[in-house]
């Protein structure tokens, strides 16, 4: 019994202390990590952070002649991996965390892709803005063998070495 | 007969229920193989910091009892029949909250021998046991912050609006 009454001007003192969350702004620090966000416009969809991503919550789905890179929120562990690993600095971390859903596949955000067609055999083989980048960027590539997928490209390459035989 | 294999429960009967409870959820908690992550936040959400008896949700020690039952982890195959049987023990509406990553999508471990890998693959197995399950709401997060916890529950009553939705964009 004096053991509870001395309790009583301690809880005085601190007062309540319970957060009224819904009406009241949640306690989100600096270095709290939510879902990501992935930016259309700079994304190239190279699929380097499908390959980091430990529970594979991002993956490159290919979907006729589009490639769709899928966000799926309900297996992400917020690692931020991939945010780091984006050649583009294309993802960036979001502080969302309210993404309570009754519907799974309302978890799912997609980015659409174009995909290149080869020239030759008409096969799709890499991202429009991908082949860009790099054609932007290496200067050394011809562009007759630029638009051509990785097989016909190996035998356009060999019958110019070989001179046609 | 099985009262629990009546499944002559319409939606009518779903929303009357729910009406009745909004009020005062009793829930109760099981961990189905999980790290313990997200039963610590539950664990959090029930103390007096973020105090949710102001809301009448109350834990409870039986499924007997429960309104709601709050889904960790990625549903182990050793766990899998103590699963349906507690929730063959809820009376109807069956309610589920599948809390984090693991409850929602398996996780790391969505194709592990060891595990079933999310509450939505149960499903089919859990209807043709007869355990019908009235609503489910998904509440992602690794672990599942309390206040998601709480906004998950909230959703689920009818409270707030989905704030998450499916987007296509294009590139």
């Amino acid at each position: 019994m004096v053991k509870f009454v001395k309790i009583i001007p301690i809880a005085l003192k601190v007062g309540t202390v319970t957060r009224k969350y819904p009406f009241e702004r949640p306690l989100i620090t600096e270095s709290f990590r939510g879902a990501i966000e992935v930016d259309p416009v700079k994304c190239t969809g190279c699929g380097a952070c499908t390959r980091i991503c430990p529970p594979k919550a991002l993956s490159l789905i290919r979907e006729g002649e589009t490639l769709i890179l899928r966000y799926f929120v309900g297996k992400c562990i917020f690692c931020g991996m991939c945010a780091d690993i984006c050649p583009e600095k294309a993802i960036a971390i979001t502080k969302e965390f309210e993404l309570a859903s009754e519907n799974l596949s309302e978890l799912n955000v997609d980015v659409e892709h174009e995909l290149k067609k080869c020239v030759k055999c008409g096969a799709t083989f890499v991202s429009t803005k991908l082949l860009n980048k790099v054609r932007s960027q290496v200067e050394a590539l011809p562009d007759d063998i630029a638009e051509l997928c990785p097989n016909c490209r190996r035998l356009e390459i060999l019958k110019r070495f070989t001179g046609g035989r | 007969m099985d009262i629990t294999t009546i499944s002559s429960f319409s939606k009518e009967d779903l929303e009357k229920a729910l009406k009745r409870i909004k009020r005062s959820i009793w829930v109760y908690h099981i961990n189905t193989g999980g790290c313990n992550g997200c039963d610590i936040e539950i664990l959090d959400v029930l103390t007096p910091w973020f105090d949710v008896e102001r809301f009448g949700i109350k834990l409870v020690a039986s499924p007997r009892h429960a309104d709601l039952a709050l889904v960790t982890g990625p549903i182990t195959i050793k766990t899998l029949p103590r699963v349906v049987k507690a929730l063959r023990a809820m009376p109807r509406p069956r309610l589920v909250l599948a809390i984090g990553s693991c409850a929602v999508g398996g996780n790391i471990w969505f194709e592990s021998y060891s595990t079933i890998g999310g509450f939505y693959k149960i499903l089919d197995k859990l209807h043709e046991l007869g355990v019908e399950i009235d609503k489910i709401v998904y509440v992602p997060g690794c672990p599942a912050r309390p206040e998601a916890i709480i906004y998950g529950v909230a959703l689920l009553l009818g409270l707030v609006k989905q704030k998450v939705h499916y987007v296509r964009k294009k590139a």
